[in-house]
């Protein structure tokens, strides 16, 4: 049964991803600018029978349905096609490029739970009192500053005013050339390097754009959490929970929490897609070189091959992030796996 | 995310072809208000609100509108627009690369569709000399010429402001964008840490690229023929010394003992392939060169003996070596075997640091090339650089730039944002340096659209820059009277920008037929 609904979610997933593939297509071409002029825009000196041949050359010059083609038969043989302006692969700007993206994302992810949980049902066991208002008018601060205003001031406070973390970057500029890229992950890579140090100096640079990135998400569970937590506290269960004589402690953080999670997790499945996908802003406060960053510069630039590559990777991430939250739902609630 | 912000671009682009059709053309007949829309990205908005408000005091009818740069740049080219907030950056100090791609009939800058014979003329004339009295010359009677005919509202350029911490001796900001560290000491370091501007740089192979950010990178693991000093002379580097037989002839002897990092002896084989496999319509992994067109108008190189090669122009010109500053050797065995898309991950060159490892969007990490032949005699000190490490780390905020500054992360960043400036100076533990920036920000006219060049003159005279570039760039900004910079050859000093006069312009708006009051 499981098995069954879990292929009928990716069979449905799957015309989800060709359609937003050929929409994207479609909306880069239709959007103005020209990227051989942009890329020859920089001396000066062109001719016209140069930018001819780079069209040329990059195939910029057939007909839309052509270059359609091209793009769908190289995605065939998983080819991404190069950048306009770099000539690098694109499957390998993306390899790049992505695990800073996913590791600065999932730091956010696990701040922002961690800390939305705990001041959600801190508020919620607290209800009315000081802390409990303390906390909503926090959550209502976090939901409402923008991210880039955020990161400069905590960076401002926490790196420049007391010196205790790295302004920005991924390692201290003393490891560079000391940890072979594996993963591509720094945490995960500095570990396999055997390289303690480098370890922590990693951890201290995700801390500042992680808590930048996380801060709303944190906020809006703080929020969702409280209110579920609420809600489930006012149950049946609950106070025959508490008849049976069980500690307050088990009986909120075990019977209640697990049953006010179930909002929660669908929040956090979907705003964890939006931490991969809007992350550009702290990408760039923190100069950090991840994904996001690296699609808005090439739209910018309108280097097609690049956008489609990093849409296509977005796709993937927000379809199998719902997949996700599906399958914690059915987890959470065991009455869902019967639908 | 991604899908909305194309959408609002699509959106932004199609938005504008709406409003052309309803608003129709602007009203040009007897005794109407001259109605006019200032199109600017969002960097150039405040200014372009201060200046509608001055064109509203003469009696037109003026407003802004923001776009996404590149969008207006597209619409802008199909002459649906105005009066368009543009910006031109040039890389040879000589009107090539600025006044003419932008002014000259059908040039690939020149989104105002000027055209005139005679400036034309001037400029194929300054080109086509080695005589450098005739093309200045040259370039002043253009000057004039433009000065009336007012394609743009003439505009200004920014000082390029970098700072550094106090530790950084013998650094020295240069105008053409390079951060030459050879020269470079840090005080109680031996790893030198740049911030750069740039999200991202485009490739570390010297025949790819087109952008300046790339080049500060590049031009410190690879060296050139020539190269410049600080205040925009072109010295020898590679080469030893040249000669120019005939006007469209350049021989160059090569100095010798010059190593590559791979440890290989550069020749003339090295100096003949370089420049090969630019002007080759499939020189770079079977394609083009982007940078064909800055070595223009070079034709040929050929070797003659082992340290000497011969170059033919297609034409003479006064601006080719200026030109060669910005192509850097490399060596031929190593690119064949490994080609462009190699040479980009793992560059070797003849400059005076080798790369060690490092990403285009992340840090680029850099050592001392200890074999180094000393550089420019020119340029002291000669020898191999001073640091032992450099790491360039891409800073796309300007904030965090300045923090990490502070911080004592970073020992050098790029471009700091003129209201910072004073915060900068007032620490000890910082220096700033100022010099003269190669970007001009002018106001292009659509002189299609706007014909008589008595309304462009007066827009001119109606806008009183020197209070509005004051209160948004703290004296930062500097006018300048037509389309060339004070940096660059040819520039015309006795040329005055247009005063603020708003009768002047009054006056002119009602010779053209407009109603003023």
């Amino acid at each position: 049964m499981r098995g069954g609904w879990v292929l009928r979610r990716v069979a449905m997933a799957l015309p989800l991803a060709v359609g937003i593939v050929l929409v994207s297509f479609i909306l880069l071409r239709v959007m103005p600018g020209d990227p051989v002029d942009i890329m020859l825009r920089g001396g000066g000196t062109s001719s016209e029978e140069e930018a001819r041949a780079l069209a040329r050359q990059l195939g910029l010059d057939q007909p839309l349905p052509v270059q359609l083609a091209r793009f769908v038969a190289d995605l065939a043989r998983g080819d991404l096609g190069e950048s306009i302006r770099s000539r690098q692969p694109v499957g390998q700007m993306l390899r790049a490029t992505l695990p800073a993206t996913v590791e600065l994302a999932l730091a956010a992810l696990v701040f922002a739970v961690a800390v939305g949980v705990a001041l959600g049902v801190l508020a919620a066991t607290r209800r009315g009192s000081w802390l409990d208002r303390a906390v909503m008018a926090v959550a209502s601060l976090g939901v409402s500053m923008p991210a880039f205003w955020f990161g400069i001031v905590l960076m401002l406070v926490l790196a420049v005013g007391t010196g205790w973390l790295p302004t920005s970057g991924r390692i201290a500029s003393q490891y560079a050339g000391t940890v072979p890229w594996r993963t591509g992950f720094l945490l995960i890579d500095t570990l396999l390097a055997g390289n303690g140090a480098a370890f922590r100096s990693a951890v201290a640079h995700l801390v500042l754009p992680a808590v930048t990135l996380g801060a709303e998400l944190a906020a809006v569970v703080a929020r969702v959490t409280r209110s579920s937590m609420l809600e489930v506290l006012g149950a049946e269960f609950i106070r025959t929970a508490r008849a049976k004589g069980l500690h307050e402690r088990r009986v909120i953080l075990v019977h209640a929490l697990r049953n006010a999670l179930i909002p929660t997790a669908s929040v956090v499945g979907l705003q964890a897609g939006v931490l991969l996908g809007g992350n550009m802003i702290v990408e760039t406060v923190f100069s950090w070189p991840g994904l996001g960053r690296l699609v808005v510069e090439a739209i910018f630039a309108r280097d097609y091959p690049v956008v489609q590559g990093a849409v296509m990777v977005y796709a993937l991430t927000f379809l199998v992030m719902n997949l996700l939250v599906d399958l914690a739902y059915t987890w959470l609630d065991p009455r869902i796996r019967e639908a | 995310m991604v899908l909305v912000l194309v959408l609002a671009l699509i959106a932004a682009g199609c938005t504008a072809g709406r409003q052309e059709q309803a608003g129709g053309e602007a009203g040009s007949s007897e005794g109407k208000v001259l109605t006019l829309t200032l199109d600017g990205a969002k960097n150039r908005e405040a200014e372009l609100q201060v200046i509608a408000q001055y064109l509203k005091q003469v009696g037109i009818d003026a407003q802004v509108r923001v776009w996404e740069y590149q969008t207006l740049v597209a619409e802008a080219q199909k002459g649906t627009r105005e009066a368009y907030a543009t910006d031109w950056g040039s890389a040879t100090f000589t009107p090539v690369d600025l006044a003419v791609p932008k002014l000259e009939t059908g040039g690939r800058g020149n989104y105002s569709f000027y055209s005139n014979p005679e400036v034309d003329r001037l400029f194929k004339e300054a080109a086509a000399t080695t005589d450098e009295a005739i093309a200045l010359e040259a370039y002043k009677q253009a000057q004039q010429i433009l000065y009336q005919d007012a394609p743009w509202i003439f505009g200004y350029y920014l000082d390029a402001i970098e700072a550094a911490s106090a530790k950084v001796k013998n650094w020295q900001p240069s105008m053409d964008s390079r951060i030459n560290l050879h020269d470079v000491e840090l005080e109680g370091g031996d790893t030198l840490v740049v911030g750069l501007r740039a999200d991202r740089i485009l490739s570390l192979d010297p025949a790819a690229y087109r952008d300046r950010d790339t080049e500060t990178v590049i031009r410190n693991i690879y060296d050139g023929l020539v190269t410049r000093t600080p205040d925009g002379r072109v010295v020898p580097e590679i080469a030893e010394s040249w000669e120019q037989p005939d006007p469209t002839t350049y021989v160059f002897k090569l100095r010798r003992g010059i190593k590559f990092h791979n440890g290989e002896d550069l020749t003339a084989d090295d100096v003949v392939y370089t420049f090969e496999r630019i002007l080759a319509d499939d020189g770079l992994d079977g394609q083009p060169s982007p940078r064909k067109g800055l070595v223009e108008p070079l034709q040929s190189v050929e070797k003659i003996d082992d340290y000497t090669v011969r170059m033919k122009l297609a034409n003479p010109s006064a601006a080719f070596l200026q030109l060669l500053v910005h192509t850097q050797i490399v060596p031929k065995d190593y690119v064949e075997e490994v080609g462009s898309a190699g040479l980009s991950q793992r560059p070797v060159g003849a400059g005076p640091f080798r790369f060690v490892e490092g990403t285009l969007d992340g840090q680029i990490v850099l050592e001392r090339f200890d074999d180094y032949y000393g550089g420019s005699p020119d340029l002291p000190p000669v020898g191999p650089a001073k640091v032992k490490r450099v790491i360039f780390r891409m800073m796309p905020e300007p904030a965090t730039r300045i923090a990490a500054l502070q911080n004592g992360e970073v020992h050098i960043i790029q471009e700091v944002p003129p209201d910072l400036v004073a915060q900068l100076e007032n620490d000890p533990d910082v220096q700033v340096k100022v010099t003269q920036g190669t970007r001009l920000y002018m106001i292009e006219l659509n002189t299609q659209k706007l014909a008589d060049p008595r309304v462009r003159q007066a827009l001119n005279y109606a806008i009183n820059w020197d209070e509005l570039l004051q209160e948004l760039y703290k004296g930062h900004a500097h006018r300048v009277a037509t389309a060339m910079l004070p940096s660059g050859f040819g520039y015309d000093e006795s040329l005055k920008p247009y005063p603020y006069d708003p009768a002047k312009a009054k006056q002119l708006l009602q010779e053209a037929g407009y109603k003023v009051d």
